[in-house]
């Protein structure tokens, strides 16, 4: 489109006074209209991607989910032919005792996980931001560098490091006299694999929390050192709170990490006895998608727990806002 | 939403502090890399090292290993290595730029059906990967296009934490004034986008293209459905595909983890260059009130 | 006079499709390329040999992953018309993929080499007269055990299950570090092979109608056995194969893997140290006397329904599976038993796996073996008992509740899901 020179600061209240008219007459386009289409075209292409590629697959998932594998005859077994089941694979989700125990893991686990993963990630932005500390720029690197590596390679090199031969850990326990470490054993391995997922987490949590501290101002500070408030409390009483919001984001995003949790009790499952193959929900899904041939199960169970994490967000977000009341998402 | 100009506080770290923060610090350092570090070391083993040996000593094995990875299947590693960088690069690129204009658009305009649009979207990430990896399997199939190239990269484009760090990055660097006069002068609403919106949200375009860069890098799932051709694997499947080899065949752990190692290195490149135009101040900027 | 010329144009079309569709279908104008999904090592030596040989047949090969990953690759490829021509399946999970309608049926095109098997091989992939695919390896179960610590322990080579014992007890107390074996939850195919061995029969069917046997007595005594074992401390229950196993394995802890034929090539790869340690001997029965044992693991090569090439396809699979040349690659690059009889006794020239030198009568050990192999039928849901069972198994063990109720909820899970998708069973 070429500009038109008639649309001056001059002009344009008067056009706009008289649309219908100019409109007609003019055959260039309006500033208005054009206002009104240039939105569709920045967001157009993303939107199709999402209808295509998100909108459309929960569909077809929500679809087969209503439905089922029966046998017809014919062949030499029969034949699976799939038919509609109305509710009976949501009902399957509700009455299967594995996926409430597996539910129960994925509890445990985010006791373990969340709150540490915040916390850590939250201490060290705040030492970070403390005056005198050195090596901020490596130290920063460095706790980032595990968010770069896979979750399939980190469970694999994080699992050589729990099994008692060909750990380090265990290796100094026992010339100690200790014994081995029960990593991936029953009593450990909620802490081992939420371990996994701290350290891959930390760093991630931890630059959102960091920059959101690097844009409050300086004089805050120095106000309350003046009044005699040491480093300590100062990173209480006015940091935390004014990088609530940062945490509440943080947050959010560590529970719907938490509820999807899947790589790491997979790649650790073959190496130790503890881990089931319903341990969490994902895997679960995992299994009736691709191991037991129960792909409207899978679908059930997905629907369930896409609308659970909803849920859960939703109830997040309402409650930080009823308890800050400034915060938008 | 203003932008907030970040004050330096030179004067408060040239004051002498205590080093505790430092130690705490270095030990989540420590931490950090302490897997990395077993890695490398891990890499250098020859296969009965691995077993055998205390798990930070350097071995004897590593230009076996690195023979072994490389000639794996004939150059296979070579390929995914190929691979994975034209999934997470192209990917990335055109993530970015889609996330760029859909956050420039949400942001900027305001129009019938914004908010919907950005908060299905932005309902995207609570779906976890495998519920949508069959699906998508199966409605590619329908149009003839799983296996390609295309199979793996259009499903990743997609990306609602992008479109989300974009629209609060556009909020807080592009000012409506300048859009405006730039409107008065005449100019397009692509063109204003091109070539004032984009040189404006270039810092946090940086940080979404990081961000998408690496989720692509890696993403398992999705190749790992989609496609059957080996030679077009990218790292995370190939390498998985080196430990699960089903019974009769032992998994190869040696080549698999020389093939870890490698493969951390350029992303750790890569986000050591990136780290000085990270603006992820977007981030804060988005939450604050 | 428009409307004759769209006509024309219309025919025109229609006749040069027909044309070159058939041109496609006959190969007269190039090669035939088929697709073949596997997972056994070095296969594309084997599938380069193949395509130097028939240039109008050209195979193109890939590593679909293992074999658990590939029949659930090759299931949802095949809903969505995507099937490779040609694929290695499984012999447990063949049933399943027949009911999901994947596998051709093939007898006519391989009536030529069905003589090359024993009966009792190629009812693997035979099913009421159809053949629906050809065996390619197999895997007798035999005792691959330290020749070396045994010897210098005293302990003589357990040849049935109670000697096994009497070994395990004498392995703990020569090093209260090792154990005899480890025999985890998630060995399906081996319980599932000791079961058959002791005269269970976890599944069977007749005119259609099946009889599923997981909870037989014969069945719940093996699971008493093996519980007793472990209650005793006597194996132990650690996965095998993972790191942790393999360090145990180099350093003498595990004195033997109860397994099949194609277990050397796996433990010389994860402890070469050991090489010229091991041997095998014939696989420990439950009554004196007897030689009968099934397979463990093992995997047969199909032809799928989505293949548009099914005459070639089946050409390949018959030089790769039934012919002579294909059991020598077979033997040595692929450190495959091949499940042919002629295959068998030519591997007896061969020289030992490596991992025993010195045990010059291995293949023809082998041989013995592989000709009392007991015929196995495997049910339509494998995968649903093989997921049911790992799980209870290890749940029991983690427990120390009775085998035999996990046995007996396996029975039922699978009982349940064959009657709910619709088959016709005896148990109810």
């Amino acid at each position: 489109m070429t500009a038109t020179p008639a649309t001056t600061a001059a002009t344009r209240p008067r056009s706009e006074a008289t649309p219908a008219r100019t409109e007609a007459s003019r055959p260039r386009k309006r500033p208005r209209s054009r206002t009104r289409f240039a939105p569709y075209m920045f967001v157009g292409p993303a939107v199709v991607l999402f209808v295509l590629f998100m909108l459309l697959p929960i569909i077809y998932a929500a679809y087969i989910s209503f439905t089922t594998y029966k046998l017809e005859s014919g062949g030499i077994f029969g034949t699976q032919v799939q038919v509609f089941a109305g509710f009976k694979n949501y009902i399957a989700v509700f009455q299967d005792q594995a996926l409430l125990t597996g539910f129960g893991n994925l509890a445990l686990y985010s006791i373990i996980a969340v709150p540490l993963t915040l916390g850590l990630a939250l201490l060290f932005a705040l030492l970070l931001d403390t005056p005198g500390v050195r090596a901020t720029r490596f130290a920063q690197t460095a706790i980032f560098i595990p968010y770069a590596v896979p979750g399939v390679i980190a469970a694999l090199l994080w699992g050589f490091m729990y099994l008692p031969s060909t750990s380090p850990f265990s290796y100094i326990t026992e010339a100690l006299g200790w014994g081995t470490i029960p990593f991936l054993e029953q009593s450990g391995i909620y802490g081992s694999i939420g371990n996994i997922a701290i350290w891959g987490g930390v760093g991630f949590n931890m630059i959102i929390i960091y920059t959101s501290l690097r844009s409050i101002p300086a004089e805050i500070y120095e106000a309350a050192s003046l009044d005699g408030a040491n480093e300590a409390q100062i990173a209480w009483r006015i940091k935390v709170p004014l990088v609530v919001p940062a945490l509440i984001l943080t947050g959010i995003f560590s529970v719907i990490g938490a509820l999807q949790l899947y790589s790491e009790p997979t790649t650790l499952k073959p190496m130790t006895d503890v881990i089931s193959q319903t341990w969490v929900p994902l895997m679960t899904i995992y299994r009736n998608a691709f191991l037991t041939d129960d792909l409207p199960g899978a679908a059930a169970l997905s629907v369930v727990l896409a609308l659970g994490t909803v849920a859960l967000s939703a109830l997040v977000l309402w409650l930080s806002g009823r308890r800050n009341k400034g915060a938008q998402s | 939403m203003t932008a907030v100009a970040v004050r330096e506080r030179a004067n408060l770290h040239t004051r002498k502090g205590k080093t505790w923060p430092t130690v705490i610090l270095m030990i989540g350092a420590l931490y950090c890399l302490v897997p990395v570090i077993w890695v490398f070391a891990a890499m250098t083993k020859s296969p009965s090292e691995l077993f055998t040996t205390f798990s930070f000593l350097p071995g004897s094995g590593a230009l076996d290993n690195l023979g072994d990875l490389f000639s794996y299947g004939g150059g296979q590693y070579g390929m995914w290595a190929a691979n994975s960088l034209l999934y997470a690069g192209v990917g990335g690129v055109v993530s970015t730029f889609i996330s760029t204009m859909a956050g420039y658009g949400l942001a900027k305009y305001e129009f019938k059906g914004r908010s919907l649009i950005f908060y299905s979207i932005l309902g995207g990430v609570l779906i976890p990967g495998i519920t949508l990896a069959i699906p998508q399997y199966l409605l590619l199939s329908q149009a003839n296009m799983a296996g390609g190239v295309l199979s793996v990269l259009l499903p990743l484009i997609i990306s609602p934490f992008g479109i989300y760090l974009s629209r609060v990055y556009a909020s807080a660097a592009v000012p409506q004034d300048t859009i405006e006069a730039a409107r008065l002068d005449g100019a397009s609403e692509w063109g204003i986008f091109l070539r004032i919106g984009l040189p404006m949200m270039l810092p946090g375009m940086v940080t979404v293209f990081m961000l998408q860069f690496i989720g692509i890098w890696n993403n398992f799932l999705l190749p790992f459905i989609m496609l059957s051709d080996q030679n077009s694997y990218p790292l995370t499947v190939g390498l998985y595909t080196l430990l699960s080899k089903g019974s009769g065949t032992p998994a190869l752990y040696s080549v698999a983890i020389t093939g870890a190692a490698i493969s951390i290195i350029p992303l750790i490149a890569l986000m050591l260059f990136l780290q000085r135009f990270w603006r992820l101040d977007l981030l804060s900027g988005g939450v604050k009130g | 006079m428009k409307k004759s010329k769209i006509a024309t144009a219309v025919a025109t079309l229609a006749l040069s499709a027909i044309v070159l569709s058939g041109c496609s279908a006959g190969g007269s104008d190039g090669a035939v390329t088929l697709d073949f999904w596997s997972w056994a090592p070095n296969t594309q030596e084997l599938v380069d040999v193949w395509n130097e040989e028939n240039p109008d047949i050209q195979v193109r090969y890939t590593d679909a992953g293992g074999g658990k990953d590939s029949s659930a690759k090759l299931l949802t490829a095949s809903r969505a018309g995507n099937a490779p021509d040609i694929a290695a399946v499984e012999y447990p999970t063949l049933p399943s993929l027949i009911v999901a309608d994947v596998p051709l049926e093939i007898t006519d095109y391989v009536s030529d080499v069905t003589a090359n098997y024993a009966d009792g091989t190629l009812a693997l992939t035979t099913f009421d007269g159809h053949v629906m695919g050809l065996p390619q390896d197999v895997g007798p179960m035999a005792l691959i055990y330290r020749s070396d610590l045994l010897a210098e322990w005293g302990i003589p080579v357990p040849t049935t299950w109670d000697e096994f014992r009497t070994a395990a007890a004498a392995v703990r107390e020569a090093n209260p570090d090792a154990y005899i074996a480890s025999l985890p939850a998630d060995q399906w195919a081996f319980y599932a092979g000791v079961a058959t061995q002791a005269g269970a029969e976890w599944w069977s069917v007749e005119d259609g109608t099946w009889t599923v046997g997981i909870a037989d007595e014969a069945s719940l005594e093996v699971a008493d056995f093996f519980e007793g074992l472990v209650a005793d401390d006597l194996i132990s229950t650690e996965p095998i194969l993972t790191p942790e196993w393999n360090a145990k394995a180099n350093r003498g802890e595990y004195i033997s893997w109860p397994s099949a034929l194609w277990a050397p090539g796996v433990i010389e790869g994860v402890a070469p140290e050991t090489i010229g340690n091991w041997s095998m001997s014939p696989f420990p029965q439950w009554t004196a006397g007897d030689t009968g044992v099934a397979n463990q693991g093992g995997s047969s090569v199909i032809v799928t329904k989505d293949s548009e090439h099914p005459e070639q396809a089946a050409e390949f699979v018959k030089w790769l599976n039934a012919s002579d040349a294909g059991a020598e690659l077979l033997i040595n690059v692929q450190n495959a038993y091949p499940a042919t009889t002629a295959g068998q006794e030519s591997a007896i020239n061969n020289a030992p796996p490596s991992l025993m030198p010195d045990q010059a009568d291995y293949y023809s050990l082998a041989a013995t073996i592989a000709s009392n192999t007991i015929p196995v039928t495997w049910g339509p849901n494998v995968n649903v008992a093989e997921s049911a069972f790992t799980d209870e198994l290890q749940r029991a063990i983690a427990n120390g509740t009775p085998w035999r109720d996990a046995f007996i909820a396996v029975q039922k899970t699978v009982v349940d899901d064959m009657t709910d998708v619709g088959f016709d069973i005896t148990n109810k």
